[in-house]
Order: C-alpha cells, then structure tokens, then sequence
C-alpha cells in the first residue's frame, strides 16, 4: 500500500514505530519510573506526585485489589472521578494487576450508570465520594462487590488532605449524602496493600486494558475493546509524532480533558512516556481556578478541545498567563474552529494542532505535524504504522480527491465491542477497516479533511450525542407523544442538542421536561433548546420520521436556548 | 396506469431453517394481531421501522395500515398459526411515495425478532416488488436506518442502489426500478 503522506513527516518522526520490548501499558510505567523516578509525574491542586511515589502507590493498590479485595486477571474495574492524583494510581493498580479498567464519567445519571456497569461487569469500582449517592441508586442491580470510596484529598499532603476534604464536604456542600454497605476508604486500602506483595502478572499486547465506552447509534452505549497492545502502539505512535517538539524528561503538559475520556487519557500517558509532569485540572468550567493554575505551574504543552480554547480566549484575564514556553497545543475531539486556531496563535505564539481519531482507535489516527507553524484546517495525515483509506458504501476505495469514508488501519484499532459481534462486524469492512461514519477526502500528498458525517451524530464539545438516547428519555415521560432530537449550530460546544416535541399533555411544560432529562441524561446531553409543535412531526407516507426536514424548518427557532444550566 | 388488482392469494413460504409462514394480504380483522406484534418487537426493531422510539401504535395509523387503498397501497402478513388463532410475524407494506405521483412508491418492513435470519424478510421484500410493479408503480424506494446493515445487505441483493440522504446522515435512501 502506498504512503503519500509519509513525505510530510517530520525527520525526527519515523514511518513506523517501535514496540522494542515493550508489551503493555505496565511495561511503559516501569520504564518510565526507573527512568524518571525523582521528577514530578503527576501535579494535581499544586501537590505533586513522583513517578517512583506513583510506582510505590499503584502497586499497593494493585496488591490490595489483588491480595485483598480478591480480583482476578480479566475482572473489570470501574473508575468513577475527575481529574485527581487517585486516577493514576487506580488506573495503573488495575492495569498492573491485570485488570481492566472501565472508565466512567462521574457525572452520569443513575441510568446511565447502571448501564455501564452492568454492560462492562464490573465487579470492582473506585470512586469519589461526591457522585457515591449515585452509585448508591444502583448498586443493588449490578455485579459489583468490591466498592472504594475517596475524597477529593485523598492524596495530599495530611494538613491539606484535611483541610480539602473538610471544604468541600462542609463549606462547598459538594458531597450529598450517602451510603455504601462494605465500602472502603482509598487510603485504607492503600495502606492494606503496602503490606501486601504484588504477585505481577505477565502481560502481553493482547490483554484487555480498557473498556471504553463510547454511543452508540441504537441508543446504548457499548465498550470498544482496547488492548495493552492497542493503547501502547497509540501511547508510542503519539509519543513519536511529539517528538519533534518535546525533550524527555523535561516537559509539563496540562491536561484539563477528563482522563475518562480516551483522548486526555491517551494523551496524558503518551506525556507520561516521555517523563512529562501532568499537570491535572479537575474542572475546566471553573476558569478562574483553572487560569490560576496555569500561572502557577509553568508549562510548555496543553490539550484540549475546541470549546476549551475558545472558553480561554475568551476568559478576561487569559493575558495574564504566560505562553512563552509553550511548545505545542494539541486539540482533538471536535473540528477547530477558525477564529479559535487563529486568536489561538495571536494569543499564545503557537498553532493549534489538530488530530483526529475514535474511540475504537484508542484514539489517535491521523494528526497533523507538530512542526506546522499554522492550524491547517485540515485533520492531518496517518500516524505512523497507520493507514487511512476513503472508501464507498462497499469498502471499495474511491479515487483521489473523492469523498468517501475514512477508514482506519493500525495497531491501535480495537478488537471489536464487548459482547457486541454484530456491532464489531459492522463497523469493520470485510479487509478489516475499521469504518469512522466520517466522510472525508484525501489529497494527493495524504492529507486528510474531514467533509461531512455519515452517522447520525451530535457533537457537542468533543463528546458525542446519540439522537436516539435522548429521544427515548424524552419519550420516557407520560406527558410526551414523539420527540426528535436533532443537532444545531452552537459557536461555544460547536454543536448542541435541540428536541423537537409533540405532547400528549398540553400543559406540559419546559422546565418540567427538562427536569425529566436532568434526572436520566449528564450534562452533555441535555437538550438545550425544545420546540413544542401541535402537529405530528414531518414523516413519509409509509410513516418514517423525516429528520432533514425538522432541520430545515428549526433553525429560526433555536436562537432561544432553553434556560438549561450548562452540565 | 395504475389499476386495481386481482386479490392475492394466499402462498406457503419455506424458509431456509425449515419453518413454514403463510403469506398473505392484510386484512381490516388483522388489526389487533398487528397491535400484539407490535407490542412484542423491541424497542430497537420499532425504531428502526418508524426512526423514532414509539410506545403505542396510533389508531389511526393501525387503520391506514388494515385499510390499503387497492391499487395504491398494499400490505403482505406472514402469518403462523397458535392456539387461540394466529401470530403475525412479519408484515410489509408499499404506499405511494408522494399523492400526485402514480409512479413511486415507498415500502418498508418487519420481521418479529425470533424470525429474523430466517430468509422472511427476502420474500417479503421480493413479494413487495412483484405486487408494486402489477399495480403499475415504475419506481419504489424506502428508508433504511444507517446502522442496519441487515436490512442495506438485503435491499442491495434485490437490486436495489443505496444512497446517503442528504441533510440526514442516519439514514439511507434505497431505490430501484420496477
């Protein structure tokens, strides 16, 4: 197969990577905490975290999941909480005890919850004491045994840990109450595995590391299958694009994405594998704190997403922060806009760097140069030891310049679903490309853009939106007749979701449909502008909805966002 | 032009795992064995059939779909017989695509889940197209949920060209000559 983009890559960036010895995740972290083991690893509320102290603490936990708690090689681990010292010392324990770790996003409803943890079969879960009364709601229908409760300061030092978990408990009020039978505190188990030898598992590329959740077009959510051997080619293909731009051993990367979502976690480990401090932002909406943050800890990288850049852009007091060792800024998640890449430069002095991937490619795939001195608008060419076709609607590649599917090759593409064959069957042609539901073009020098979307889709601020989930809550409620969810056009999240809705109860309300999302659907995906119609929504004649048209007939009617907070 | 046609008989149809459906016209009396089918397909087949999550079938919907307008519209049932009478396992149906066009029309169909795979949906699809053609339609086109791979697989074999519809990237338009 030929490579034309292979021209465009950098020197310093090879046509395929390496795996050398490594075999898996845990080998990256043994080799990055014998290499770095005094410099600060991870840096989270200003304390920091040494890769030999994140070395000491994962094992612990590990030998505590393992000696203690009594899990197995395969049993699955659920991660509930933000970014905090707790997720890299639950992940790599889980990971080096040869469990696999199932990332949730802590602001899920009790629905959603219940969903993934009993699509995942999670039989163990960590999480912060904050989202524990949501858990509490759920916990009775699904397989977990094992619960482990932490607090925000788990992991700080005594006097702060105290004073953290004391301020956001009783002043901020952030924990609501609840009650977990047999659940125990992350230190406590910390200190039960100290005393505990770790009995570490040989893992190969072919182990299970992550279940990551991602939509899914018929409403629920299914796990890709990422392997160690997908997560470290993706670690190592990232790691060998940075390089150009990045020394080990020697950077500080922020990481304000979510490490639940795949894009921050892979991210973040690929920094990891350089010898770079993580510098972790528990909540980016709270810009004051954040910008603090970055005038706190001198950096020379970020990521981020479209929403993120432009929230500081437009944040007052962004021009008090200093750019001037920033090296590289990686945005990924949803397509950048061109004012945020062009403000972007004018602010900081460096391009915003654009990849692009999926979930089920654990997620790069195709990114552009770090050596451009422009955002380009475009998504990028293939990684290395990564091939991207554009092919019709039979798997068959269309010619050069054409618009068809951008379909993906690599080691980092996942296994498939779990527990879903004919979902895996589809989204894989029968060469085995991994379809992406993006249509795109390719250029004669392999450069990619991205035209249009196959799937049916809502993008809202890099997290993806399913049309059929947020019908089916909507058309949950007994005051509800049809409803169609459908994408509009939103300069701050890039997309945001509009629900068109026929009542059966005319004096349903708004506020009251909004607070019945609310109670089965996280932020992300809350509707927010509704239109009520009296008449039945558009359909053909044989009865089947007709989408485009409510399209065409609602963009007059979504200037007025609906009084929803911001999730 | 399209013209009134001679009522269907009834037909036996082998499946490829050895069970037997009757396939015949719809009937008013269909009615509520159409309701209870509806009530025992998922929520995902539902979907797909009306791309929208429906809880209840409409009345009056039920009744346009007992009622075809001979010559316009038709409706197959495979039926199989149970105890207390019979069980609709799949139905398909045709209407015209737009009124003031005689040469189109729009089909769609479902097959009760425990039936699928079975090569019902075949017939039934290849049923539709020899009816449509006698009523004097040139054209028939349907919509297909993006992810029902199944469903895109079968309409292709049957001579059916597949495209994305435009503005609606769930959905795709199939189509073919009579």
């Amino acid at each position: 197969m030929q490579k034309p983009w292979l021209a465009q890559y950098p020197p310093a960036v090879p046509a395929e990577i390496d795996f050398g010895p490594l075999a898996s995740l845990k080998d990256v972290l043994d080799a990055s905490c014998a290499r770095f083991a005094e410099r600060p690893a991870f840096n989270s509320m200003g304390t920091v975290m040494t890769f030999r102290q994140l070395d000491d603490a994962s094992r612990a936990f590990a030998a505590w999941l393992q000696k203690v708690a009594g899990l197995k090689r395969g049993d699955r681990v659920a991660l509930m909480m933000p970014n905090l010292l707790q997720y890299p010392v639950a992940m790599f324990g889980a990971l080096r005890a040869g469990m696999v770790v199932v990332n949730v996003n802590p602001l899920y409803t009790p629905r959603e919850l219940e969903h993934q943890l009993n699509d995942s079969g999670a039989v163990a879960i960590v999480v912060l004491e904050n989202f524990a009364h949501t858990l509490e709601q759920v916990i009775r229908t699904t397989r977990l045994r094992v619960v482990v409760t932490t607090q925000v300061g788990d992991l700080l030092p005594p006097v702060k840990r105290l004073l953290t978990n004391a301020v956001v408990k009783y002043v901020k009020k952030m924990v609501p109450p609840w009650r977990l039978e047999g659940a125990i505190g992350f230190n406590r188990a910390l200190a039960a595995g100290r005393a505990r030898s770790l009995d570490e598992p040989t893992l190969t590329r072919a182990d299970l590391a992550f279940l990551q959740y991602t939509g899914g077009t018929t409403g629920v959510a299914k796990g890709a299958m990422l392997s160690h051997g997908n997560m470290l080619a993706n670690v190592l293909q990232v790691a060998a694009w940075m390089s150009p731009n990045l020394r080990d051993g020697v950077e500080t990367v922020v990481i304000p994405l979510p490490l639940y979502h795949v894009f921050a976690l892979t991210g973040c480990l690929s920094f990891f594998s350089k010898g770079a401090q993580a510098v972790l932002v528990a909540n980016p909406r709270d810009l004051p704190a954040f910008i603090k943050t970055l005038r706190e800890e001198p950096f020379s990288a970020i990521i981020g997403v479209n929403t993120l850049f432009r929230a500081l852009l437009e944040a007052s007091d962004s021009g008090t922060v200093d750019w001037s060792r920033l090296k590289l800024a990686v945005a990924g998640g949803m397509a950048v806009q061109h004012v945020v890449a062009h403000r972007w430069k004018q602010m900081t002095g460096v391009p915003l760097v654009e990849g692009y991937g999926l979930t089920e490619s654990a997620p790069v795939a195709i990114a552009n140069p770090v050596t451009i001195d422009e955002w380009s608008g475009q998504i990028g060419v293939p990684l290395p030891s990564t091939d991207a076709a554009i092919l019709d609607d039979d798997g068959r590649p269309v010619a050069l310049g054409e618009v068809g599917e951008i379909s993906l090759r690599g080691p980092q593409v996942m296994r498939g679903y779990w527990n879903r064959p004919e979902e895996t069957a589809h989204v894989f042609t029968a060469d085995g490309w991994l379809r992406t539901g993006d249509m795109g073009v390719m250029d004669d020098r392999g450069s990619i853009r991205i035209t249009d979307r196959k799937k049916d889709m809502i993008v809202v601020s890099g997290f993806k939106v399913f049309p059929n989930e947020i019908e089916d809550v909507l058309t949950m409620h007994s005051g509800v007749l049809e409803a169609a969810a459908i994408g509009v056009h939103d300069d701050r999240s890039g997309e945001t979701v509009k629900v068109v809705v026929v009542r059966k109860d005319p004096a349903l309300s708004e506020s009251e449909l909004l607070a019945h999302c609310k109670q089965h659907l996280t932020g992300y995906k809350m509707p927010r502008i509704v239109e009520f119609r009296d008449e039945p929504l558009p359909k053909t004649n044989i009865g089947k909805i007709l989408r485009r048209e409510l399209r065409d007939g609602g963009t007059a009617a979504s200037a007025a966002p609906a009084p929803a907070d911001r999730g | 032009m399209a013209r009134p046609t001679a009522a269907y008989r009834p037909r036996r149809l082998q499946l490829r795992d050895g069970r037997e459906a009757t396939l015949r016209a719809i009937d008013p009396t269909d009615a509520p064995e159409i309701a209870q089918a509806f009530e025992r397909l998922t929520s995902e087949s539902r979907y797909s059939r009306f791309m929208q999550h429906k809880r209840q079938l409409d009345p009056a919907a039920l009744d346009r779909g007992v009622h075809p307008r001979p010559g316009r519209d038709f409706a197959f049932v495979a039926t199989i017989p149970v105890d207390d009478g019979i069980d609709i396992v799949g139905a398909a149906q045709y209407v015209r695509a737009l009124e003031d066009d005689p040469t189109t029309c729009e089909f769609a169909i479902t097959v009760a889940e425990d039936w699928r795979g079975s090569g019902l949906a075949r017939q039934l699809l290849a049923s539709l197209v020899r009816r449509a053609r006698r009523d004097g339609y040139t054209r028939m086109e349907g919509s297909v949920i993006a992810g029902n791979s199944k469903m895109l697989a079968l309409a292709r074999k049957l001579g059916f060209k597949a495209h994305a519809e435009a503005d609606d990237a769930g959905v795709v338009r199939v189509e073919r000559a009579l």
